[in-house]
């Protein structure tokens, strides 16, 4: 187990505001409309409409509508050449800059597991169905890269970071988040943009599907009768900073993080470990990480995939590890997002921590009597939410935990 | 904090070993590029690795169906590991990160992935095939086999990935909470990335390439992995490492790379292992080697070895350690006095960065 909370720079290091925080997704563009969704549990699963599943068991995902998308042309000198996942990637930036005076990041750590991959898609369709034009064709391939959503986001706002991009499959987002906490928590750093990107593509859609991860009906977290994912889709972006040089410029501040943890299981590729330790051993490296006791966590927004495996491996660690903790998974609204999950999941925590929200875990019937859990059933609930964890896990059985306070606790 | 090298594994289309690749570089020997073949017609020459180089790969279950990405990260992660006199028992490993650094990753299990979806439908697509075209796969099959616990990172990008990648490393080493990083950077050839940079019009038709040539002809693509383990002892240190920057067109690629050398070159460097591959790179390279430090001496090892993008800056980082070391370069005869030296990481899309070497 590693963490950062023998840092040479003392057990506490510097503390790491959240300054800035945009959001796209299944749920909604922004803060606002986000809090709206989770408040009313509104589910956002719908048919896939931009390929084919007629040949799939799943059919459904959370999609982020192209329509909603249409601004961030205005934002790019080549709107044109955009992926949608960069579109995504500029309005969630966009929500985040105008948050924010004077922030000039020194590094940007993002997460994705796929990028731009529905261009690689076209390139190859292309190459099989009729050859790319000289025209297309480069446009196409210049554009595929995963790191290219965010070179376009930051050239639309001129921001020159270099970018460091996690492809931790599942847990980027929250990996991607907890790298550059500890980089500003150990002083190297006092201002770093984070988050995740990712958007539905077929590949990755029938991948899942081909493992039966993916359900013909609804995602049910945690729910006796589950039997699978859905995907989605969407992009989130955090600023953080220095806490004490965020408070002398005058920012406002959305959250405090305070812990990290990351683990590797190495069980299997795509399965997590059953006994649930390798979530088991990220959750006690945040909290190490944090220097607090499980009894301090008010709530615990899980990977909750509705997969059996996550789900059995996932809910025993939280109920080994925490008393009656109350737990949602919000993929059951919108989809799991991959490499944004743990980004979007986040800014989900940093709204529950400043409204004092226990967002729903929806569809949900009965709990596995495996579990004992604490689970959010289906309609949002208030209480006092002052510290959470945010939980992702991913293929290659690598294990993320994060936990952020409200900064008035 | 005192950033070195501890341990170094190559695998290239010039075989696998950092001794054995080192001689025939010193030999003038270069990879001979084959054909691979386009289905759908035509053909590109590429550097790929030899069978015999990975022959010594460990007989792993999670190497059974792996891709060939993997193969390479892992005998080099290895050799790195061995190199260095590093045994992972659970407590060393404990305090071991791991960063793999790759641009198109498992290409040829995700071409085939998706080749059988577009072919046949979604129904035909193999549930054997999708778990090793996502990113990471190479690196979960590297932990699992070396026993590695807590952090592991894969990080995507264009050439420069294996230079970020060390960014990240000397950031998780500023914690005492490690002794080492294995920094892996590696990638694999295919048909489809060829077809991709040739349509790209980065590709040349025929071997050699031919760095700071005028005009550029393009470069070659290659395969391969270099492993770098980052410890707090060995002979090379590690001064700087510039985190890098961005250009968004080709043309600004000059002012970027002079925004790194400008922060690597004080003072000028004995030597500058350069990532110029015949493309734009080579003249915007040559104008800031030119500014920053004109009286080094340069070598450019994708020349000899080809372009291995994910893998390239671990290459060139392994090449200036290499010549600092045994005071040597491939091509001089002569034992060169060599005390300092910069890598420079240039992409082909958009990244930047580089890092400082001294004995």
């Amino acid at each position: 187990m590693s963490d950062f909370s023998s840092s040479s720079h003392g057990p506490n290091g510097f503390r790491v505001a959240v300054v800035a925080a945009g959001i796209v997704s299944p749920l909604g563009l922004g803060l606002e409309e986000t809090l709206r969704s989770l408040r009313v549990g509104k589910d956002s699963v719908a048919p896939v409409e931009a390929f084919a599943v007629d040949r799939c068991r799943c059919q459904t995902a959370g999609q982020v509508p192209d329509a909603a998308l249409a601004e961030a042309s205005q934002y790019h000198r080549h709107p044109g050449r955009l992926h949608r996942v960069a579109r995504m990637m500029i309005l969630a930036l966009k929500e985040a800059m105008a948050q924010t005076d004077d922030f000039e990041p020194e590094l940007t750590v993002m997460g994705t597991t796929s990028g731009g991959m529905t261009f690689g898609e076209q390139y190859y369709r292309g190459l099989k169905e009729k050859q790319p034009s000289s025209r297309s064709a480069p446009t196409l391939i210049a554009n595929y890269p995963p790191q290219k959503p965010v070179m376009d986001a930051q050239e639309a706002f001129g921001i020159g970071a270099p970018c460091q991009i996690i492809a931790n499959a599942c847990a980027s987002g929250t990996n991607a988040i907890g790298h550059a906490f500890n980089c500003v928590r150990s002083g190297r750093y006092q201002r770093i943009l984070t988050g995740g990107y990712d958007a539905i593509s077929e590949l990755v859609f029938v991948g899942f599907d081909s493992l039966q991860a993916s359900t013909p009906e609804r995602c049910r977290p945690f729910d006796s009768e589950r039997s699978g994912m859905v995907l989605g889709e969407g992009a989130a972006v955090l600023a953080l900073e220095n806490l004490e040089t965020a408070k002398k410029r005058g920012a406002s501040i959305l959250a405090e993080i305070i812990g990290y943890g990351i683990s590797t299981d190495n069980f299997h590729l795509t399965q997590p470990d059953p006994s649930g330790n390798g979530a088991r051993r990220a959750m006690e490296g945040a909290l190490r990480s944090a220097g607090i006791s499980p009894a301090e966590i008010d709530y615990i927004n899980a990977h909750g995939t509705a997969t059996p495996f996550n789900d059995a491996a996932e809910g025993k660690a939280i109920a080994e590890l925490f008393n009656g903790v109350p737990v949602s998974s919000t993929k059951g609204m919108m989809g799991h997002s991959l490499g944004a999950a743990g980004a979007i999941e986040a800014i989900i925590c940093i709204l529950a921590l400043r409204h004092q929200l226990l967002p729903p875990n929806i569809n949900f019937r009965r709990g596995d009597s495996g579990l004992d859990l604490n689970i959010i059933a289906n309609q949002s609930a208030t209480g006092r939410v002052r510290t959470v964890l945010s939980n992702s896990f991913g293929f290659g059985g690598t294990n993320a935990s994060v936990i952020l306070r409200s900064i008035a606790a | 904090m005192s950033l070195r090298i501890a341990g170094m594994g190559w695998v290239t289309p010039l075989g696998s070993g950092v001794d054995e690749i080192w001689n025939r570089l010193r030999n003038g020997e270069t990879a001979i590029a084959e054909t691979i073949s386009n289905p759908l017609g035509g053909g590109y020459p590429v550097f790929r690795v030899p069978p015999s180089a990975t022959a010594g790969a460990p007989t792993h279950p999670r190497l059974r169906r792996s891709s060939a990405i993997s193969r390479f990260a892992v005998v080099a992660g290895l050799e790195a590991l061995a190199n260095a006199g590093v045994k992972l028992d659970p407590e060393i490993a404990n305090r071991t990160a791991l960063i793999l650094a790759v641009s198109n990753g498992g290409v040829i299990y995700t071409k085939r992935f998706y080749h059988e979806i577009v072919e046949s439908g979604a129904q035909a697509a193999s549930p054997l095939l999708f778990p090793e075209t996502v990113f990471n796969a190479p690196a979960s099959h590297l932990a699992a086999i070396l026993g590695l616990t807590g952090v592991s990172y894969t990080l995507v990008g264009d050439g420069a990935v294996g230079m970020l990648a060390l960014k990240m490393a000397e950031d998780l080493m500023d914690s005492d909470t490690f002794d080492y990083c294995l920094v892996v950077g590696a990638e694999e050839a295919d048909w489809l990335l060829c077809d991709a940079y040739r349509k790209w019009r980065l590709l040349r038709s025929t071997a050699p390439i031919e760095p700071f040539q005028e005009p550029p002809r393009g470069m070659i693509l290659s395969e391969g992995a270099g492993a770098i383990l980052l410890g707090r002892s060995g002979r090379v240190q590690i001064e700087r490492i510039a985190g890098g920057t961005n250009f968004h067109q080709q043309k600004e690629a000059d002012e970027a790379l002079d925004k790194v050398f400008s922060e690597l070159c004080q003072p000028p460097p004995d030597l500058v292992a350069a990532s110029a591959n015949g493309t734009f790179i080579d003249q915007a390279e040559k104008g800031a080697i030119g500014k920053h430090s004109p009286n080094a001496t340069v070598y450019a090892v994708k020349g000899a070895l080809g372009e291995s993008v994910g893998a390239s800056s671990l290459w060139q980082t392994i090449l200036a350690a290499q010549a600092l070391t045994r005071q040597q370069l491939p091509g001089f005869p002569e034992p060169a006095a060599l005390h300092s030296a910069v890598v420079s990481a240039c992409g082909l899309n958009q990244q930047i960065a580089g890092l400082r070497l001294r004995i």
